[in-house]
């Protein structure tokens, strides 16, 4: 039996901490008040969960939020490896559980001390998983260690083969932080930049400048997701997952698969695009907005090509044409993404994703999305998430 | 050392300034050569055809070849000896720092030299060197440690008694610090830092072990013949675990590259280039591209790649434009 | 092999810069030629009891090198006229020395041209200092 997921769990709870540079509080507190939080966004009480989700990275069990939150019997927990590839793959983890019985109201969690604590810009030189160790150990004795530097390798390449893509990169940089300044929840609220400012940033890994980068934050949120027919008589509008697919291509390596023929291309997030247009039976002309995952500015090029709103090495022009601002055809990462609102490792997107839906994101007002893409990290294995109104 | 003993130990040092090195002028081993200058030649890779071409310096304006000038001193070197039984006693500089030796100031550095040039050697020359200790500084304290700077004076000359050139020979020796000393080769101020250390399990160690000799394999299939790096337990086409490796020859092509700029890491040196580079065997490294601009990495540049020990601890392999 | 003109030398100019891969053969090999024997240059144990992690180069060889990075720029037909060395940090084998140089100053009187050339390790830094002087056609 084949069990199609589309439209059979929805979204009805999101919430975000505040977000810092130094939280000053446990990354147990960080998660227990998102949690908390998004459980009473969605008008249930911690007693309604039975389900819990997060990333392999997140440092807080969920049976401690959980004691701390008072939810009470869990049947379902789990965690998605890969960084910031697991974003919507607590969102995958969720619908499966709930489309099958496991459980009826799953919360998918990420918190991170990601400034103050743990900082992912200092690379993978520190203390080394030992599954992890081997895999490594091919890149930092050459000097090839910190997230920017694997994602530039992927970005010399496509410079190489397409053509206006560091103005392109500009372009998704700037207009971000035009999104986040008018964003009081974002880091850099009231805080803009301009061309000059862009080509003066300094380098971080050529052809990455700093402001190529997304932020390190210590913040946390969360997502609860339960049953379409609960979702029903919530507080909010439910925000049905109509599609969800995640994938690891082949010959794939955690952010260094530079042995596949061409390494400017993303085929992990292909694979998931095409799972989640399946299930959900919507093409790219309905989609109305997007939260793509933007750790560095030209993996929002790639992953516009992988869902087909353009050809990829048309991207960079699709991008200067407009089609991510405010009124374009793509409205993206319109909280300002993780390069200038909060690197929540991409769950702060999904709350985003949802208030698009809703009507509620700061710089949508009273518009209306049926459908939005959300997305995971990529450079590792990944995946998205069709998200809309409830038919 | 109590004052009067400070006094008396300098008196006696202070006898040695004026004294000869080798008691009067010495004549180098062997006369100027060719095949002394080629080798020097060849080692400091120095491809000046004054001093290896004599065809070249036949219509030159000297008319025949010369020594290079900066060999001046390498004519009189005493030679393997120094290595086998030591200077011979009655080397005046030798016994100067026996001297200082004696009283703990056992640390020994080359600090200046200064060399002037008033005459071309040429092949079939004799060098005659005549030294002498010319001056002694008081007592000193450098970041080395405490000790005396002391300088020799040399006068070069041919067997017409033509003066070649000059040289002063500043030495500073002095009393190493104690922990130096004690655990000379782990002194903490000379520690350098390494690169990250890939680390060795049972499916990879082989392939660092043969880096450490200098070699670069790639991972083969013993059942199909295909090759695949990084190296892995099973072989992906036909799923056997029995496999070999062959010798890459390292010639390779960029495919991609970055330029690391920040954080900088200790132990490695920048400008730092890291490239995803294609080897003529057909599977990828990843390494650095070291020995030309960085502005003239480009995709698509052919290299050539060798295994330099790149720090203490660390060989790998490190690839190098193709001279155009 | 040209050799440059004293007229065509300015004041300023910077001399093509040499990398240079410091190996335990380089070091060893180049003490040799130069008839530098002592055990430090080419016996690491030697060179450990001295509280240096391996063979250090000899300061013949840091002056050859000097003189050559010189002449190679300059050409075959220069006249040596001097040499000035200071030693700063050892170069020791895994390090790479980067040798610069810049004309300091001209003297008609007799066609000279002093050249400040550096040598600097990527390791411990500055290697070697000083001044060559030559005389130019």
């Amino acid at each position: 039996m084949t069990i199609n997921v589309s439209g059979e769990a929805a979204i009805v709870g999101v919430a975000n901490t505040e977000f810092t540079k130094a939280s000053g509080v446990s990354e147990l507190e960080l998660a227990s008040v998102a949690v908390r939080d998004a459980i009473a966004d969605a008008g249930l009480k911690p007693s309604d969960v039975d389900g819990m989700t997060t990333f392999t990275l997140d440092n807080t069990d969920e049976i401690e939020i959980a004691r701390a939150v008072g939810i009470g019997d869990l049947t379902f927990y789990s965690r998605v490896p890969h960084g910031g590839g697991a974003a919507t793959g607590l969102v995958h983890q969720a619908v499966m559980a709930v489309a099958t019985g496991m459980a009826e109201v799953v919360v998918c969690y990420r918190a991170l001390n990601g400034r103050s604590g743990h900082r992912y810009s200092s690379g993978v030189a520190g203390p080394l998983l030992t599954s992890d160790a081997i895999h490594w150990g091919w890149y930092t004795p050459s000097g090839l260690m910190t997230p920017a530097s694997w994602v530039a390798m992927y970005t010399q390449r496509y410079m190489h083969l397409a053509e206006n893509v560091q103005d392109a990169m500009f372009e998704i940089a700037h207009l971000q932080r035009e999104y986040a300044v008018k964003n009081p929840a974002a880091f850099f609220y009231e805080r803009p930049f301009d061309r000059a400012d862009y080509d003066a940033s300094r380098p971080i890994v050529s052809p990455f400048k700093m402001l190529d980068c997304c932020m390190e934050t210590d913040g946390g949120s969360a997502v609860v997701i339960t049953t379409a027919e609960r979702a029903k008589d919530l507080k909010h509008p439910a925000v049905v997952v109509k599609g969800v697919g995640q994938a690891a291509a082949a010959n794939m390596e955690s952010m260094t698969s530079f042995y596949r023929p061409e390494i400017a291309a993303i085929p992990s997030m292909d694979i998931a695009a095409k799972m989640a247009y399946e299930q959900s039976g919507l093409t790219p002309d309905d989609i109305d907005a997007a939260v793509i995952y933007d750790a560095f500015t030209p993996i929002v090029l790639w992953q516009l090509a992988s869902w087909g709103f353009c050809d990829l090495l048309d991207a960079p022009n699709f991008v200067l044409d407009g089609a991510l601002r405010p009124d374009g055809r793509l409205p993206t990462n319109t909280h300002g993404g993780q390069l200038s609102e909060a690197y929540i490792h991409g769950v702060n997107g999904i709350v985003e994703a949802t208030k698009l839906v809703r009507g509620t994101s700061v710089n949508q007002p009273n518009k209306t999305v049926n459908n939005v893409l959300v997305t995971s990290g990529v450079g590792v294995p990944t995946g998205g998430a069709l998200l809309g109104k409830l038919d | 050392m109590t004052p009067e003993e400070t006094k008396a130990f300098e008196d006696e040092l202070y006898n040695f300034v004026g004294n000869s090195v080798h008691g009067g002028p010495r004549k180098g081993h062997d006369d100027v050569n060719a095949a002394m200058i080629r080798q020097w030649c060849e080692i400091m890779g120095d491809a000046n055809p004054a001093y290896i071409d004599a065809e070249w310096a036949a219509k030159s304006t000297r008319g025949h070849t010369i020594a290079p000038p900066a060999m001046m001193y390498a004519w009189t070197q005493e030679g393997y000896k120094v290595a086998s039984v030591g200077r011979p006693e009655s080397d005046g500089q030798a016994r100067l720092v026996r001297f200082l030796a004696s009283k703990g100031f056992t640390g020994s550095l080359g600090t200046n030299v200064d060399q002037e040039y008033f005459a071309d050697a040429k092949i079939g020359d004799s060098i005659f060197e005549d030294s002498i200790i010319e001056s002694i500084s008081e007592q000193k304290t450098t970041g080395r440690g405490v000790g005396y700077f002391f300088e020799t004076f040399a006068k070069f000359t041919n067997q017409d008694g033509t003066l070649l050139g000059t040289q002063r020979f500043r030495v500073f020796q002095f009393i190493p610090p104690a922990q130096a000393e004690a655990e000379a080769p782990a002194d903490s101020g000379l520690e350098v830092p390494t690169r990250i250390q890939a680390p060795r399990g049972q499916d990879n160690k082989w392939w660092w072990d043969a880096c450490d000799e200098g070699k670069v394999l790639i991972q083969r299939c013993k059942s199909c013949q295909v090759l695949r790096h990084p190296p892995r337990p099973m072989c992906g086409e036909c799923q056997s675990t029995e496999w070999d490796s062959i010798e890459s020859t390292l010639d390779g092509e960029v495919f991609s590259f970055v330029e690391m700029h920040h954080p900088r890491v200790p132990g490695y040196q920048y400008p730092l280039i890291v490239a995803v580079i294609e080897l003529a065997e057909g599977t990828r490294i990843v390494a650095n591209v070291v020995g030309c601009d960085v502005a003239d990495v480009h995709i698509g540049m052919k290299i050539k790649g060798q295994v330099d020990q790149v720090d203490e601890k660390t060989m790998l392999p490190q690839f190098y434009p193709i001279a155009s | 092999m040209n050799t440059l003109n004293y007229a065509d030398v300015s004041v300023g100019d910077k001399l093509p810069g040499l990398e240079l891969p410091i190996s335990s053969s380089l070091i060893s090999c180049a003490a040799l030629a130069t008839r530098d024997f002592e055990p430090c240059h080419h016996d690491k144990s030697v060179a450990q009891s001295m509280g240096l992690p391996d063979v250090f180069m000899n300061i013949l060889t840091s002056q050859a090198l000097m003189a050559r990075f010189v002449t190679d720029w300059s050409g075959p037909e220069t006249q040596m006229k001097a040499l000035r060395i200071k030693l700063g940090a050892p170069n020791v084998p895994g390090m790479v020395m980067t040798v610069t140089g810049e004309v300091v100053e001209k003297d008609d009187a007799e066609n000279s041209v002093n050249i400040e050339v550096t040598g600097e390790n990527n390791i411990w830094g500055m290697h070697m200092s000083g001044t060559v002087r030559i005389a130019l056609p």
